[in-house]
């Protein structure tokens, strides 16, 4: 058995608005293979995103462990967090989140520069052909469209060659046929280039691209889909609805 | 590259910088200067300086008559001195046309005119008594017979020669009679300095540059108020500075919170994000503090003229360059700009990547333990720094304890205003009940910090106009209540072209002389105790070499009745004196009074300063004299002092509440143009654009009246604490005056810029944008 790709250990995840006390992971353990293709699905509020988050470094869990291609993240800094992300965790989130004063070829550029490393016009042309925008170097964000937008998100995140891409809701601002083409592209990288992906969204269509599908509600890993169909994804996510 | 976040930054910098290039040039350029009669000395010899509290400008004690011969006869032996002349001068003054000449106040022995290189152009030198040298510009002839005013009244002196320059000069024996004490030797020649200083044995030497401490004391004092000005105008303005900095630096920060989590999202470290901030106002300061200077410079020869037309520097006062001023300016522009954002950039290292996926603008913890760590250390050291000033004696040092616990004071409470926010907030707006009210109470709630920081400068600028002017009043006041006491007759005797009564004018009047008392000059007055208006233990000083003590002094010499202390006067000869009371300073018109004729026996100079005359006198007007009115009396130095005061106040509140206002109406207007899409929720949920409008000006003025308070708050602590040392100082009853006119000009002038910077420019967005645009 292979060592896992992400590992998480008995997660919680706590915070305080007002004066409740709001539970958004409560101990979740499950382990993520390598060169696995994983969709995390849930009812608003059961803790998806945070799971995202926590597994990625962008947030700290109250309890638990976290391992990412063999490193524990809950034993780093702020900077030990932002430099292990540069280097093995592309991100990619719902609304695109690009620098909107930069150019797409910039943005692509940016965390290898605050890296310190120069990123030479070759591998940000292959970056950009690879996802299908090699004409699009010089246009910002305003001159391209949702779907194109996203894709440089994408690029941005595989530049740095991380062990996962982590993606929050990646189609969820797009119209059909975009997100076909999106999804095929994380497909193709899962399978001709070994890439572990976790994606999270509400869409049985997008969850059924993917290996296996993590069910959570309120926070508890409650079930666990191994290629399953759109369908079947759909009437088993209509009946956790039902009885949260 | 110049965004509106930025250019509130450049611009305080820009006037940080000229501010500060401006003062520090002044002040290089306040240079002693040596005094025309000097001109031709080359080394000066006098008594290691004394020091004294109140006054910074004391003079040097004098040698006794036979200590300075054989001091001079030690010094003229030195290889390469032409001659050594002990310089004495006694108070005279030339009556031409019946009146007084203004100009000369003082006469020396003919011996000094080689330390002037004064020629005789007509005539012979003074050789006995009431014999003197004129200038020839008086018109007088050689010969002739001329009045010449001395402390004990007018005399007939005979012209024996003339010279060119505006002095008079007496035989050295009457110079020795009148003015036995001698404060200075003067060399002419090319003295050998290390000889000069083997024979001194341990007096002052000045030399070359240091000559300049010749210059008359009055000069020297009015330097030194310019220096107090100078530097109180260069602190506030570096404070200020720094202040609207880190106030547009941390609203910056707020508001850029999503693009700095999403720098952080893309792989920034904390440090880099800091770096970056510190790093964007280092060049800003670089630029402005460049330009700053530019503009300093330019602008101090006009600051200079100003300050001599005040009063505030001596007339041979001029502006030059020189070039620590402008590398000082040239620094500061980017200290200033990167300490002014290092809070700042400290809270952008702390956002997380996760604030780039936030929506709402809702703070969870307005102030976190560390500002409370920093507020309440201000504060306290505030009110400690009002304390000190209750401690020191010393004028310069007061004034700096008050400014510096004031500013202490605006630290800390703009640290706690967040905690402060939620109080007044709900307080002000209490009677606001319809939608707009509510929506302005709860904006200003949940938003404690951005209130905050909006409202700082507001802050700055109430404190320090109320701070400044309520201390001017406040120190005025305290220092007028002598002069109010002192004359209290219906008419007072005062000098008129003199500088004043000598015994002729006023035979009775208390003479204001010196005393030193081992290194200390203490100011001493001589009473008649025969005088029926005095304090009762003066009646005891009709037994010579007597002497009435103050509490404080006789408590700081641990003495009593009966004791016995021995004192220098202005003849140089130590003279003991015994105590034949104590009495609270209250009381007496100095810390220590002695016999009238005590104080003439040793002192052929003394004058009094004013005679109250019982009512009922009939105007007589002696020569050097007149009487005039209390009222007008008063009004008389009160509105010499006004002028000057009013000068003062202005400079500063200038420097102080101009910075306020600039970042009052840049942060209003950085604040406004970032809530824009709160706004236009506002618009999307039913409001009509006036109603928008009335929320905008509300939480304006929402924002002006927590500063207002906060400062107001910050200024009066500020003041008590100046008046309490004030109170120690004087020993007068100082009341806390709080000036309520300038607080509420610079409260309206502040909620005039505030509406303006935040109405106006969301009316012009609200009339281009309609609200079914801002779905798409």
């Amino acid at each position: 058995m292979t060592t896992p790709m992400v590992s998480l250990r008995d997660l919680r995840k706590e915070y305080r608005t007002g004066s409740d006390l709001v539970t958004a992971l409560d101990r979740v353990t499950v382990d993520l293979p390598a060169g696995t293709f994983t969709a995390v699905m849930g009812p608003s509020g059961s803790g998806k995103s945070t799971l995202l988050h926590c597994a990625a470094g962008l947030d700290r869990p109250t309890s638990g462990e976290v391992v990412l291609d063999g490193v524990a993240l809950t034993r780093l800094d702020e900077t030990g967090l932002t430099v292990l992300r540069r280097e093995r965790v592309g991100f990619v989130f719902q609304a695109y989140n690009l620098i909107s004063s930069l150019t797409a070829g910039q943005n692509i550029a940016l965390p290898a520069r605050l890296a310190g490393r120069r990123v030479d016009p070759a591998e940000l042309d292959a970056a950009l052909a690879q996802v299908g925008l090699a004409d699009r170097a010089r246009h910002r964000p305003v001159q391209l469209s949702g779907g194109q937008q996203q894709r440089v998100a994408i690029a941005r995140a595989l530049v740095t060659t991380p062990a996962v891409l982590f993606a929050d809701e990646p189609t969820g601002a797009l119209d059909g046929q975009t997100s076909r083409q999106v999804l095929a592209l994380l497909r193709g990288l899962v399978d001709e280039r070994g890439q572990t992906i976790v994606m999270v969204t509400h869409d049985p269509v997008a969850a059924a691209v993917a290996d296996q599908v993590l069910l959570l509600a309120d926070g508890r890993l409650i079930d666990r889909l191994d290629s399953a169909s759109a369908e079947s994804i759909a009437t088993r996510m209509a009946a956790v609805e039902a009885t949260c | 590259m110049l965004t509106r976040d930025r250019l509130g930054a450049f611009v305080a910098v820009l006037f940080g910088t000229a501010v500060v290039a401006l003062t520090l040039t002044l002040l290089a350029s306040a240079k002693p200067r040596v005094p025309d009669r000097y001109a031709a000395t080359v080394v000066a010899v006098r008594n290691p300086g004394v020091t004294t509290p109140a006054d910074p400008f004391p003079e040097s004690r004098p040698w006794p008559s036979t200590e300075a011969a054989a001091l001079a006869a030690r010094l003229a032996a030195i290889p390469g001195v032409t001659a050594a002349v002990p310089d004495r001068r006694f108070y005279a003054q030339p009556v031409i046309d019946g009146r007084p000449v203004v100009t000369v106040e003082e006469a020396h022995g003919w011996a000094s005119a080689t330390l002037a290189s004064d020629r005789l152009v007509a005539g012979r030198p003074a050789r006995s008594d009431h014999e003197a040298v004129l200038s020839r510009r008086w018109g007088v002839p050689v010969g002739a017979t001329v009045t010449i005013l001395t402390a004990t009244g007018p005399a007939r002196w005979s012209v024996a020669g003339l010279i060119d320059a505006q002095r008079l000069y007496v035989s050295d024996s009457t110079a020795a009679r009148l003015a036995p004490g001698v404060r200075m030797i003067g060399l002419t020649g090319h003295p050998d300095l290390a000889g000069v200083r083997a024979a001194a044995a341990g007096a002052t030497v000045l030399h070359g540059a240091s000559l300049g401490g010749l210059e008359p004391r009055a000069d020297a004092r009015t330097r030194w108020v310019g220096l107090q000005v100078l530097s109180a105008m260069a602190a506030l303005s570096a404070f200020a500075c720094v202040f609207v900095i880190a106030s547009t630096a941390a609203l910056t920060v707020h508001q850029r919170r999503r693009e700095i989590g999403l720098l952080r999202a893309t792989g920034a470290t904390p440090r880099q994000v800091r770096r970056t901030v510190t790093r964007q106002a280092a060049i800003i300061g670089a630029v402005a503090g460049l330009a700053g200077t530019v503009l300093g410079l330019l602008v101090a020869p006009l600051i200079g003229r100003v300050l001599v037309d005040a009063g505030f520097e001596p007339a041979s006062f001029a502006v030059g360059v020189h070039l620590w001023p402008v590398l000082a300016g040239l620094l500061a522009g980017p200290l200033v700009a990167v300490a002014g954002s290092l809070a700042a950039a400290r809270r952008a290292a702390k956002v997380g990547p996760l604030e780039a996926l936030r929506q709402a603008e809702l703070e969870t913890r307005p102030m976190s333990r560390s500002r409370w760590a920093v507020g309440l250390f201000f504060t306290a050291a505030g009110v400690v720094a009002g304390l000190a000033t209750t401690m020191t004696e010393d004028l310069s040092d007061l004034g700096t304890f008050a400014l510096v616990g004031a500013m202490a004071l605006v630290v800390g409470a703009t640290a706690l205003a967040p905690a402060a926010v939620p109080l007044l907030v709900r307080a002000l707006l209490r009677p606001a009940r319809g939608p707009i009210g509510m929506v302005m109470r709860e904006s200003a709630l949940a938003g404690a910090r951005r209130t905050a920081s909006t409202a700082a400068p507001v802050l700055l600028t109430v404190a320090f106009a109320v701070f400044i002017a309520g201390n001017v009043q406040t120190s005025t006041e305290a220092y007028a209540g002598r002069r109010a006491e002192a004359a209290r007759a219906g008419s007072v005797l005062v000098p008129d072209g003199t500088p004043g009564l000598g015994d002729a004018a006023a035979p009775t009047a208390p003479l204001q002389t010196v005393l030193y008392l081992n290194d200390t000059a203490v100011d001493a007055v001589g009473v008649d105790p025969a005088a029926t208006s005095g304090p009762g233990p003066t009646r005891a000083l009709t037994a010579p070499q007597t002497v009435v003590v103050s509490e404080s002094w006789a408590a700081r010499l641990q003495i009593g009745l009966d004791d016995t202390m021995t004192v220098t006067f202005a003849d140089g000869l130590p003279t003991t004196l015994r105590v034949v009371g104590v009495a609270p300073q209250a009381v007496l018109p100095a810390d220590l009074v002695v016999g009238r004729s005590t104080v003439r026996e040793h002192d052929a100079s003394a004058l009094a300063s004013a005679l109250p005359l019982p009512r009922g006198t009939t105007a007589v007007h002696p020569l050097g004299a007149r009487v005039v009115d209390v009222q007008a009396y008063a009004r008389q130095a009160d509105a010499e002092d006004d002028r000057l005061v009013w000068i003062f106040t202005m400079l500063l509140i200038g420097v102080s509440v101009g910075y306020g206002a600039l970042a009052v109406a840049n942060t209003l207007f950085m604040a406004t143009a970032r809530r824009a899409p709160d706004y236009r929720l506002l618009r999307l949920a039913g409001a009509t654009p006036r109603q928008v409008l009335l929320a905008v000006a509300g939480e304006s003025a929402v924002v002006v009246a927590v500063g207002a308070t906060l400062g107001g708050v910050a200024a009066i602590l500020a003041l008590w604490g100046s008046a309490e040392g004030l109170r120690a100082q004087t020993g007068n009853a100082v009341a806390l005056t709080v000036p309520w006119p300038t607080a509420a000009i610079a409260v309206s002038t502040c909620l005039l810029l505030a509406l303006a910077a935040s109405v106006l420019p969301a009316r012009a967005r609200l009339t281009r944008f309609e609200p079914a645009q801002d779905l798409s």
